[in-house]
């Protein structure tokens, strides 16, 4: 619960932080923004425990990937596979659909660049993200 | 592979022989650095300084033979070992005058992971496990022409590099033959797998699985012959099937299963293989003989027997349940199924049995008229058609309900208790792959009114943000029905209510213009104090006080003329008015009307939806007063 208080903190500073930083308002609120920030926030409880066991890691394009299958069992590993792969989705549709609200559909591989640097940054000590092509623990 | 023979007699010691043999170079195999070491005592040891097989290589190989001999016909090593294998007992036979060679490994309780510096890179690699057995391989001038293996696992496990195809604790038996004459290898191979698990990506499987299978294998093709495979909780698949290596793809299949259990083939086989959707979030159930024939790129032929089969979706949307039929389709005949069901459930409102005949033509199915029994009614389909165009499934119906009892379906849909029948008609619905858009005028009747819907689409239905646009245009209904419905406070009369440009997003208000006034006709027309006061309670406690210190307290009911109230809903803010344009802004809501009779004012134009909600849900606080007359 306390992860994901502090994933929509994260979230909403993210966003507040980019909007100075970034000509395109980030802020930008359509109902398929919310839903797609929605469900992104129902998806990240299950995959906390991936980004803490070092399962996942965030990539520096704005994406998540599967960088240790041997830490998730066997049987659990098509699901984070799904989870990662819907994740991947949402991320995508979230930088489009952002970039489409602003009226600015050519932003959106700026916006992803920028939201990819900021996820990393605002990622918890010890989760793993990308950085100059290899895995690194914060 | 062409052994070697350069012999060089290096040293003759007093007890023992040693030789220097020169570097042996073949695909996929070579040693450089070889020397054999001949004791008196009839053993052998040879040492190779770097030894290549496929692409992996070993340095400073000791193979130690108990019992070596050597003459002008052959060479032989019996009871080898290695260093670098343990529990691996060693023959080797290679005959100098035919060049055939065999070489066989007796397993006992070898470390499976001992033999990953003999695999090739991409295949997944042991790291755990031991293996007992027997395995052999012989061959001639032109290369292998035998392997034979009888192997037993004990908790074997693997995995590649990136963990997408793996296994932990894997438990059976794998034996396997393969003969080559010419270039046509002849293959037969029985594998019993009792436990254990293995993902290979997306598949999840567990032990229990046997398949006995054999066939051939050529430059261009494999062959299964025939091959048996048990499913453990699911049935037995007899499989024959031609691969064609060149194109990497499959050329023929054909694969018969007989009462088969839908739900742990569908769980375990096919549902990881389905992206997010309706689909992949079922569950299916009974059983079915199934028989696909595949040839040509595309299915040939596909006879379903269903037993008592279901699906539902785990979400409780939909469910279809206790269906049976034959259904025999093919690719390029017409046929027709008839397909009974025994009932199922659509948005937690329960459907009867029907019996439909479904006319199949290539992708294209289609149902002319059937029944489906929707609680004490029953919605009739007409001119149902499904069908696939370029990758997109595609599909379209008309329907009409009869008589369906409000009560029963509001109960089983989990909304307030409605009262009333609903009936209606639907002049054409369709999905074209993106947008599922109405034709006509979708009529129902509720409320003893009628709610016309005009314009209908539902864009991206199935995606994320789904968005609903259309008009609804209700005449006359019922006010009785409707405020005993939502536990508003009794009032008598009736309501006409429009709602233009409506547009949800997400399931979400996102715009509307929407009036709500008193129907045309002489009717009883009665507002229950209740009902003031919930009206007026939107409005403000001062409202519901002016009523109190008033005499009107004594009254139960009043007497009204109109009632009206718009809201034009735009940027999540309501832009409201009422009757008249009032006073200062003010607005009438209820214009009063007889004796005794109350007017409620109106007086804030603006609000936001989410407030006015809320408002509407806790009937507490606002801007309106009701004004007593």
């Amino acid at each position: 619960m306390n992860a994901m208080i502090k994933y929509f903190v994260a979230i909403v500073a993210l966003t507040a932080a980019l909007n100075v930083s970034a000509a395109a308002d980030l802020e930008v609120n359509t109902p398929g923004i919310n839903a797609i920030k929605q469900s992104m926030q129902t998806r990240h409880a299950q995959l906390a425990p991936y980004y803490d066991s070092g399962a996942v890691g965030l990539t520096a394009d704005g994406m998540i990937a599967l960088r240790d299958a041997g830490a998730v069992p066997l049987a659990q590993r098509q699901a984070v596979n799904a989870l990662v792969a819907a994740e991947n989705g949402d991320r995508s549709a979230l930088y489009a659909e952002i970039a489409k609200a602003n009226g600015h559909p050519e932003w959106q591989a700026e916006i992803r660049s920028t939201f990819a640097q900021r996820w990393i940054q605002r990622a918890q000590p010890k989760w793993w993200v990308q950085s100059g092509g290899g895995w690194k623990q914060k | 592979m062409g052994l070697p023979l350069l012999f060089a007699v290096c040293a003759a010691g007093t007890a023992q022989l040693s030789l220097s043999v020169a570097d042996i170079a073949a695909p996929d195999f070579s040693a450089r650095g070889i020397a054999l070491v001949l004791p008196e005592n009839g053993s052998a040891d040879l040492r190779i300084a770097e030894l290549h097989v496929q692409q992996r290589s070993l340095r400073n190989v000791h193979i130690h033979c108990a019992s070596f001999a050597l003459s002008t016909a052959s060479m032989s090593c019996h009871g080898g070992s290695m260093a670098q294998l343990t529990g691996v007992a060693l023959e080797v036979i290679y005959g100098f005058d035919t060049g055939n060679w065999q070489v066989s490994a007796a397993l006992r309780d070898a470390p499976a992971k001992q033999f990953a510096a003999f695999l090739p890179e991409p295949i997944p690699l042991p790291s755990g496990g031991e293996l007992s057995g027997m395995l052999r391989i012989g061959g001639g001038a032109s290369g292998l022409t035998a392997l034979d293996a009888d192997v037993r696992m004990i908790d074997v496990g693997f995995s590649d590099g990136d963990g997408l195809h793996a296994a932990e604790k894997l438990r059976g038996t794998i034996k396997f033959a393969a003969t080559r004459k010419a270039a046509l290898w002849k293959w037969r191979g029985d594998v019993a797998w009792q436990s254990g698990e293995l993902f290979w990506q997306p598949l999840y499987l567990r032990g229990g699985h046997k398949m006995a299978a054999s066939g051939s294998l050529d430059d261009t093709s494999l062959s299964i012959e025939q091959a048996t495979i048990v499913l453990p909780e699911a049935g037995r698949v007899q499989l024959v099937a031609l691969w064609d290596m060149k194109r990497g793809a499959l050329a023929e299949c054909t694969a018969r299963g007989e009462n088969l259990a839908l739900e742990k083939l569908f769980a375990d086989y096919a549902r990881p293989f389905l992206d997010k959707g309706a689909l992949a979030e079922s569950n299916l159930y009974g059983h079915a003989d199934v028989d696909w024939q595949y040839r040509n790129g595309a299915t040939q032929a596909l006879r379903l027997v269903l037993r008592d089969a279901g699906i539902a979706d785990a979400e409780q949307r939909f469910a279809l349940l206790g269906v049976n039929g034959d259904i025999g389709w093919l690719a390029d005949a017409p046929r027709t199924a008839n397909i009974a069901f025994a009932g199922g459930a659509l948005l937690g409102v329960p459907l009867g049995s029907g019996q439909w005949a479904v006319r199949m033509h290539g992708m294209e199915f289609g149902v002319a008229q059937g029944v489906l029994p929707v609680l004490d009614g029953e919605l009739e389909l007409r001119d149902f058609r499904l069908y696939r165009e370029g990758v997109a499934w595609r599909w379209q119906f008309a329907a009409s309900l009869s008589q369906v009892s409000m009560e029963q379906f509001s109960q089983a849909a989990g909304w307030p208790k409605m009262l009333g029948t609903l009936a209606g008609s639907i002049p054409r619905v369709g999905y074209d792959g993106g947008e599922i858009s109405v034709d006509g005028t979708l009529r129902f009747d509720v409320f003893d009114g009628t709610v016309a819907a005009t314009q209908l689409k539902l864009a991206d239905p199935f995606g994320r943000a789904p968005r609903l646009s259309g008009n609804l245009n209700m005449r006359n209904l019922d006010l009785d029905l409707l405020t005993r419905t939502f536990s508003f406070g009794n009032m008598q009369g009736r309501i006409d209510v429009d709602v233009n440009n409506l547009e949800l997003q997400n399931w979400q208000p996102a715009r509307f213009d929407a009036r709500l006034s008193s129907s045309a006709g002489n009717y009883p027309k009665k507002i229950s104090q209740t009902a003031v006061q919930n009206i007026s309670a939107l409005g403000g406690a001062g409202a519901v006080a002016a009523i109190q210190r008033s005499y009107l307290r004594f009254f139960e009911n009043f007497g009204y003329d109109r009632i009206g109230w718009s809201c034009m809903l735009h940027n999540g803010v309501c832009a409201m008015g009422g009757l008249d344009n009032g006073e200062g802004g003010a607005y009438a809501i209820v214009k009063g009307g007889g004796i005794p009779a109350i007017t409620v004012m109106g007086y804030n134009r603006s609000v936001s939806w989410g407030e006015l909600i809320t408002r509407l849900k806790r009937v507490t606080q606002g801007n309106m007063q009701a004004v007593v007359k």
